[in-house]
């Protein structure tokens, strides 16, 4: 392939065992896109036993960090965005490949050091980091920094990096054998005490509270007695046509985006969202709003308190339940019905701890209610059947949220029984029935719920089950904050039903034709058809290449309504400022947007080949049974309304509280998701014809040894 | 690389004009150079706009950092920006970061250190301070003589010399064109629009004059503060 524009060109290999590094042709992965395509790939290419490797803390575990051609540029909602592939921690039934992703500037700064991914295999026989300033890398001794929390970390390492002044404000870092000048300070990506512990709650913090901790990423690090990887850079990304990307980048803002100074009236928040703080509580004015490199409109935010920088999102809200029963009475069960500003700081404060101690916030969230029920009934406490030092009477306090997370940070205390995941902890503990009867909400792998029910949010559960972990995919779920918030405020949501339905439907090509509405349809009635396994199958597909690989932000892409022009229809897929228009200005590629998916469906087969390898089979693809067996009776929201028709087909936001999944309707659903796919429709693996359709003989030939190869459909 | 929308015109060289003062110094000012004499001391005459920054509304996206070296390199840079944004993430609101433009002194003195007028100011682009990339010869004094922090020029290690922000007079790979009575591109492709234009130069004192309120009652309906 010719050389494209976009790229370094090098991907750094770290071999921590033997403490060297090596370079690798990024040229040999193009066509993974970048990513979690690269990290796919490299997974395939460098693991030594894919087969045997149960555990990610196991060193011979491949982590890759990746960007993609848009990081470093001005992509809209792209240049900032990072993707993390590796072998997981904690999930049930068994772990496997999988996949996080954090925003900030350490892409953007990786690729202006001159490097697309680096890639770590191996275990250091002592604490080290990896510190990289543009093409000199350095495996250096991290004793110093073990034990120091995530933004220290990160502090330490950045003041070393920019300890030569070339000029007033500009340090000098070597560039070959010249000299580079910058002002930034080094990007870093490091793990805290949770993940020197090496606890399946351990995440990977850069900046104050950019976060990628899905699937146990900190424990990866920490079993390799890696702290953190710095880059500085002072170079440049080569651009294909940058006259074509300024101008898009133009039209991104002038006909697409929010313009604030113009509005601040309701705006679908996918890439024409508003620039607000995704902080569920009511903040206080004295913040900003803070961002990823590129970003169209940020949804981070800096405050003035003097703590909770970047505390955004989940991690905003982990103990904002707790906060609320401590001070008002009640469960510590999260509700976002009534936020008031008198529960902000002490939430904030929960979210910059949990931050700074490297600990991922999803699964303790769900953790807490349970605590507390379990402390109430007399079961939790000193000298209790389960024993606990923590002051429990006291759950809901900043003293409490302290001694919690030092607890599961550092394995002690409770936090002995989760050092492997919640739901071993809690089955450790004797106590699976509650995870089965949905008292604690863990519905797919051992993962905590997203905050998106299956039984409501169909695609949400069905996209899991079909791929490695908790989706984490908004492009519909947009859907679900601005109905149902829509419908807290008293307000109507300013779009038919049956309007927005069609504006999602029309970008679902290849798989969904545009006048194939029911693909959108949440109504019961439809909830195991085949047109939603072909909904399911865009979301993996086009997530699998644009977001996961080309790095888009998953809160601002796809663009599928955008209330900004007046036939609300968004930039994904559109010749103006669609995918494929920035991909191209920046590679000198031609491809069109639906051949970005038609890569996506290649890399999610590689997955699945990699996943059938480590033992997957279709019976692990199933809820916990309280999905099954119980009605949805709680939400964090007081309403769940969704697109969807009622028995004459008429549409409208419809209620999905109260509806449960039947087994057999899972079942029937999966099975049309994998003749669609072409997959085995009995085991879930890739067959041959599939997989040489895309050039994948390797991986069939490699899947047939190991007697992983699907049956042909008859 | 397309070719450069502007084309130069050279004014006088400033050692020729430092040797023209003692024979006909009341000429200056009046044929179009960009001197001028005012109170019986030589002025670079005045820039006819600068870039002013609002610190409380900017995100930090360093999309204007890009966009300006993509408008004048073709590529994504920080270090080749014109405008640099810095930040530190662990500090409290306000803070946290700093928006660092080109103030085009009134009294410019980069322009005035240049041995060879490279760095200059010319009438025909309504006296922006730019400097030429061919004719710089990378001594590095007007970096030096820039009295900000960080340096307001910069060193550019692809072409060996200096540059600094020119109002995007001479932005080969934008569109539009730039300059004074232009299109900055910073300024056009800020998220939020924490980056303004000026005409008239403030108060030349202190740089805090360049930093202003662009924040309205929207603003503030998105929770933020508008006070300065």
């Amino acid at each position: 392939m010719t050389k494209l524009k976009g790229f370094a060109g090098k991907i750094l290999h770290i071999d921590l065992n033997n403490l060297t590094h090596h370079v690798l042709p990024t040229q040999d992965y193009y066509e993974w896109g970048g990513g979690h395509g690269f990290g796919a790939k490299l997974f395939w290419d460098l693991s030594e036993d894919i087969e045997v490797v149960t555990d990610g803390r196991d060193p011979r575990n491949v982590i890759t960090i990746a960007g993609s051609p848009f990081s470093g540029t001005n992509v809209p909602s792209a240049g900032g965005r990072c993707e993390v592939t590796n072998m997981s921690v904690g999930l049930i039934p068994r772990n496997r490949f999988t996949r996080s992703n954090f925003g900030g500037h350490f892409s953007s700064m990786m690729k202006h050091a001159g490097w697309d991914a680096v890639t770590v295999t191996g275990k250091a026989p002592y604490p080290v980091y990896i510190d990289v300033r543009n093409d000199h890398v350095m495996i250096r001794d991290a004793s110093h920094l073990w034990g120091k929390d995530t933004h220290e970390t990160q502090q330490i390492i950045q003041e070393d990096v920019a300890s030569v002044e070339v000029a007033s404000g500009w340090n000098g870092q070597l560039d070959g054998n010249s000299f580079g000048r910058t002002t930034q300070k080094a990007s870093v990506l490091t793990i805290g005490p949770a993940g020197e512990n090496q606890s399946a709650l351990g995440c990977l913090i850069h900046g104050a509270g950019n976060a990628a901790g899905q699937g146990g990423n900190g424990a990866v690090f920490g079993s390799k007695n890696l702290k953190a990887i710095s880059f500085i850079g002072t170079g440049a990304v080569d651009i294909a046509d940058p006259e074509a990307l300024i101008k898009a980048r133009f039209k991104t803002r002038d006909f697409y985006a929010a313009d604030i100074d113009k509005s601040a009236e309701f705006a679908f928040p996918s890439l024409g969202g508003k620039p607000e703080a995704i902080t569920f509580s009511t903040m206080p004015t004295g913040h900003r709003v803070s961002s990823c490199h590129g970003c169209v409109n940020g949804c981070k935010q800096r405050n003035a308190i003097g703590y909770g920088n970047e505390v955004t999102c989940q991690t905003s809200v982990w103990y904002l339940g707790a906060v609320r029963s401590y001070k008002f009475g009640g469960n510590a069960k999260l509700s976002l019905a009534k936020t008031g500003v008198e529960l902000t700081e002490d939430s904030l404060y929960a979210g910059d701890l949990a931050n700074k101690l490297g600990i991922n916030t999803y699964p303790i969230m769900g953790l807490i209610p349970w605590l507390q029920k379990m402390h109430a009934k007399g079961e939790l406490g000193s000298g209790k059947e389960i024993h606990s030092e923590l002051p429990y009477e006291r759950l809901g306090t900043r003293e409490f949220a302290d001694q919690f997370c030092q607890a599961i940070a550092t394995g002690t205390d409770i936090g002995a029984y989760f050092i492997n995941g919640i739901v071993p902890g809690i089955q450790q503990l004797g106590h699976s029935a509650d995870v089965d009867n949905g008292t604690l909400h863990y519905p797919y792998y051992g993962m905590p719920e997203h905050g998106y029910d299956p039984r409501a949010e169909l695609e949400w559960g069905y996209a899991t089950l079909m791929t490695d972990r908790d989706m984490n995919d908004h492009g519909l779920n947009w859907i679900y904050w601005t109905v149902n918030l829509a419908k807290l405020e008293g307000i109507d949501f300013p779009i038919p039903a049956e309007v927005l339905a069609s504006r999602f439907v029309e970008k679902m090509a290849p798989y969904v034709q545009a006048d194939e509405v029911s693909a959108m349809d949440y109504a019961s009635h439809n909830m195991y058809s085949e047109v939603l396994a072909r909904q399911v199958q865009w979301i993996n597909h086009y997530g699998r290449f644009w977001k996961n690989s080309a790095l888009m932000c998953d809160f601002r892409w796809p663009d599928c309504v955008n209330t900004h022009r007046e036939d609300l229809r968004g930039a994904t897929g559109n010749d103006e400022v669609g995918e494929h228009v920035w991909w191209n200005a920046v590679t000198g590629e031609g491809i069109s947007y639906v051949d970005g998916i038609e890569r996506g469906r290649r890399i999610f087969n590689l997955d699945n080949a990699i996943w059938a390898l480590q033992g997957r089979h279709r019976d692990d693809a199933k809820f916990a049974d309280y999905i099954y067996d119980h009605k949805m009776t709680h939400n964090k929201l007081p309403t769940y309304l969704w697109p969807a028709t009622n028995g004459a087909g008429q549409w409208d936001y419809r209620e999905m509280m109260g509806r449960q999944h039947s087994r057999e309707g899972v079942e029937e659903w999966k099975s049309h998701y994998y003749r669609a796919e072409g997959w085995d429709t009995a085991t879930g693996w890739p067959t041959r014809s599939l997989l040489e359709g895309m050039n994948m003989k390797d991986v069939a030939d490699r899947l047939e040894q190991a007697g992983k190869l699907g049956n042909e459909e008859v | 690389m397309t070719t450069n929308k502007n084309s130069f015109e050279m004014d006088t060289g400033r050692r020729h004009f430092l040797a023209a003062i003692g024979g006909a110094g009341m000429l200056i000012g009046l044929s179009g150079t960009a001197y001028a004499l005012r109170d019986e001391k030589i002025y670079i005459k005045t820039s006819g706009g600068a870039l002013v920054v609002d610190l409380k509304k900017c995100m930090g996206c360093g999309t204007c950092m890009t966009t300006c070296s993509l408008a004048h390199h073709g590529k994504a840079s920080v270090s080749l920006s014109r405008i640099q944004i810095t930040q530190d993430v662990f500090k409290s609101f306000p803070q946290d970061i700093e928006m660092s433009t080109c103030l085009q002194c009134d009294d410019a003195p980069c322009v005035a250190a240049c041995p060879v007028n490279a760095n200059k100011a010319s009438e025909d682009f309504g006296f922006v301070r730019d400097i030429d990339p061919v004719k710089c010869i990378g001594c590095m004094q007007c970096i030096e003589a820039c009295p900000q922090t960080p340096k307001r020029v910069q060193w550019n290690p692809i072409t060996r010399s200096a540059q600094k922000c020119d109002l995007c007079l001479n932005t080969p790979f934008m569109e539009e064109q730039g300059g004074i009575g232009g299109v900055q591109a910073c300024k056009k492709v800020c998220p939020v629009g924490a980056i303004g234009f000026i005409t008239e130069l403030p108060d030349q004192s202190t740089p805090k004059s360049y930093v202003v309120n662009l924040r309205n009652e929207n603003w503030a309906k998105t929770g933020k503060t508008i006070e300065d």
